[in-house]
């Protein structure tokens, strides 16, 4: 086991450097497929929240960012992408739900239907935001929510764009 | 406690080397980059007479994984380690020791990928295949062996694998091979704003059978296949399946030396949703019917998750305490001494509607209004269509509305039916369950939460009540007292409390209660569990 430590600490320290935003192949709301490097194509920087249905401060926070978007978008350009988390048995509704929120005018909906960019991102568990600059570099992590708590949120994507 | 110890130091490594190089390197460094996450969720058991809870040995239990994945362009790597010292109360028992169960390497280019290792994969809705990983429930069936993914321009796309699924902590015997494949026939013929995708799969399964089944005439592969179609356009959407899920034995229980020892039977489902997302409306309906669906990686394995495909249960998943006393779980076929049920026949109606602002019913602030209905029933005779004995009922109505800057509530009602005997005669139990969840902002950063739930009931317990307070100070802090008490019946509280810190990349919660005996469900899949009191530490770190 001792070795097998060294060797890991040795191969993490020679390759690490800012995470990224790997490529996945998800869902959008029409069903069809959607690769998530994508993302980096429009080269504004993004809020990108992993949410499910089933988990309450994840829609708090959506809901919270929902409804401050409009005034956030007077200050800084940017963009918020919702993942849902949500697998075949809840994807309908997390599509109808979304809806019924009107989140699919502001937000671009993706459907991450078996959690492999969940996985990718190394997400353990929802509610979970990342701030993404321009260049695509992670700049910003946040897990959990509690009510407020996105003022810090913003404060991180105002600071991806000053830097 | 040694295995904790290694799976702690292991999880400081990627913070050290996160922290040495993030200052000063660009992210189109050559090198590539890593991230990490780690989880522990770690109890401490007491006695409790009042619930005669379980207490393992050594009063602990502690669930650990760390997970490293390595990107340098189109290429991957990575691992996960789990140490169970020992697992948590009512997790499956193969779950046992420290060891590295997953690790891959992946080649992702535009148009084709490959990965060998471990990998997880789902073909259309999983009812015939699906590899996942659920930590709440101790999931984790994820396959073994090698995998190829080639796409044409949007149009195409084919996969093929082959691999051994997990069970426990190591890969099984068990091999799976299969195809899939997706044609987007919309693409091909330019259609904008019209999606229509043609799909299938097939798989086979390959499992050594012991003497007896051998004997029996029952055979060591099983072979499967799918038929979909997918279809979305201005905002109407179809989904049709149908799944053959490949020859199914099972032990016949009232064999006395002759005849036969199984029942063959030939799996099969047959699903169904379609509905409308636009305009501040989302309306969905699901049809489906599971006949002989159970597909297990071990056949004789005792895993209380040990599956190889995903039938969720398709109703409402409900957070609220006393709404989750008695979750339906889907019927995926059974022969007992008492009763054979061939499965499951039944739906799901949700609608979805946001009352704009400004109007009437929405007020200021708008009010989103939330309905469901689900039935299931058992198969009354084999092969058809026809609906046999109750398994699962329930109508529920939620209402969330915004009625000042500062206070939000939500208010529920959910009327649940459900046979205490999986079917086998037609008695139910009733229950209507309200509940009320208020938010209340004090300022920017301190705010209250409240749920106020009852539970009405003539049958089983009786009559429940619970409560819940939150208070949360952001962005970091949230302290919490719970309470559920049965006053119909046993007379007994289910308290619990506690409070979580998050910080950037890192939750941590402390808490302490007891809990009910009952089921977790997760993602549709639920896990029995006992009845247990104690602390709990539960730490997730994002690297």
């Amino acid at each position: 086991m001792k070795r097998f430590l060294f060797c890991l600490a040795a191969m993490l320290v020679a390759a690490s450097a800012f995470a990224q935003v790997p490529s996945v192949k998800v869902e959008n709301s029409k069903g069809e497929t959607f690769d998530t490097a994508s993302l980096l194509e429009e080269a504004t920087p993004m809020i990108v929240s992993f949410w499910s249905t089933t988990c309450k401060p994840c829609i708090r926070e959506l809901e919270a960012i929902y409804e401050s978007l409009p005034d956030w978008l007077e200050e800084v350009d940017f963009r918020v992408v919702a993942v849902s988390t949500d697998d075949s048995r809840q994807l309908a509704k997390a599509k109808s739900f979304a809806e019924g929120r009107g989140w699919g005018s502001d937000f671009t909906l993706l459907f991450d239907k078996n959690q492999d960019f969940m996985r990718a991102m190394n997400v353990p568990v929802v509610p979970h935001v990342f701030v993404i600059d321009a260049k695509g570099k992670i700049v910003f992590s946040h897990t959990a929510y509690v009510q407020g708590g996105e003022v810090e949120l913003f404060e991180a994507v105002k600071k991806s764009v000053r830097k | 406690m040694k295995y904790l110890i290694s799976v702690v130091a292991i999880a400081v490594l990627p913070w050290i080397a996160t922290t040495l190089y993030a200052e000063n390197t660009d992210s189109s460094d050559s090198r590539g980059y890593v991230t990490a996450g780690f989880e522990t969720n770690t109890n401490w058991y007491q006695n409790d007479s009042k619930t005669a809870a379980t207490v393992p040995d050594g009063n602990f239990g502690s669930n650990n994984h760390l997970k490293l994945d390595y990107y340098n362009s189109k290429f991957s790597a990575g691992m996960q380690l789990e140490a169970y010292a020992p697992a948590l109360v009512g997790y499956s028992a193969e779950l046992k020791g420290v060891a590295l169960t997953n690790f891959y390497v992946d080649w992702n280019d535009e148009d084709f990928s490959v990965t060998a290792g471990t990998f997880y994969d789902q073909f259309g809705s999983g009812l015939l295949f699906r590899s996942w990983e659920d930590r709440a429930i101790g999931l984790n069936n994820a396959v073994t062996g090698a995998r190829v993914i080639y796409s044409y321009k949007d149009i195409l796309n084919v996969k093929a694998l082959w691999g051994m699924p997990r069970y426990g902590m190591k890969f099984s015997e068990t091999q799976v091979k299969g195809a899939d494949l997706s044609f987007v026939l919309s693409k091909l013929i330019g259609l904008d704003n019209t999606h229509i995708a043609l799909e299938g799969s097939v798989l086979d399964r390959y499992e050594a059978l012991d003497a007896d089944r051998i004997t029996d005439g029952c055979l060591p592969n099983a072979t499967g296949w799918s038929a979909r179609v997918n279809a979305e356009s201005h905002g109407f959407f179809l989904k049709a399946e149908y799944v053959d899920a490949g020859q199914k034995y099972y032990y016949n229980t009232s064999y006395a030396g002759e005849g036969e020892m199984y029942h063959k039977k030939r799996g099969n489902a047959q699903l169904i949703e379609t509905g409308y997302n636009g305009n501040g409306l989302g309306v969905n309906v699901s049809l489906r019917r599971l006949e002989w669906m159970d597909s297990k990686v071990v056949t004789q394995g005792a895993s209380n998750v040990n599956m190889l495909n995903y039938v969720p249960a398709l109703c409402t998943q409900y957070t609220y305490m006393l709404t989750t006393l008695h979750p339906y779980g889907a019927r995926t076929g059974e022969i007992t001494s008492r009763f054979t049920n061939s499965g499951e026949i039944g739906g799901q109606i949700d609608v979805f509607y946001n009352v704009k602002r400004g109007t009437w019913l929405g007020g200021k602030r708008g009010m989103k209004v939330h309905a469901n209905f689900s039935t299931y029933h058992t198969i009354a005779e084999e092969g058809t269509f026809k609906p046999g004995n109750l398994l699962f009922r329930d109508i529920s109505v939620d209402i969330e509305k915004q009625w000042t800057k500062k206070f939000k509530s939500t208010l529920l009602w959910s009327y649940q039916e459900f046979t205490p005997s999986y079917g086998a005669s037609r008695t139910t139990w009733l229950s209507n369950i309200m509940v009320a969840d208020l938010l209340y902002k004090f300022n920017s950063s301190l705010a209250a939460r409240m749920e106020l739930q009852y539970l009405v009931t003539f049958e089983d317990q009786k009559d429940w009540m619970a409560a819940l307070v939150e208070v949360s100070f952001a962005p970091h802090w949230s302290v919490y007292a719970a309470d559920m008490y049965n006053h119909g019946d046993t007379k007994v509280h289910y308290y619990n409390g506690g409070f979580s810190y998050s910080k950037s990349r890192t939750k941590v919660s402390l808490g302490y209660g007891r809990y009910k005996a009952g089921y977790i469900c997760s993602g549709g899949v639920c896990r029995q569990i006992p009845a247990y009191t104690g602390a709990n530490l539960s730490l997730t770190m994002l690297f």
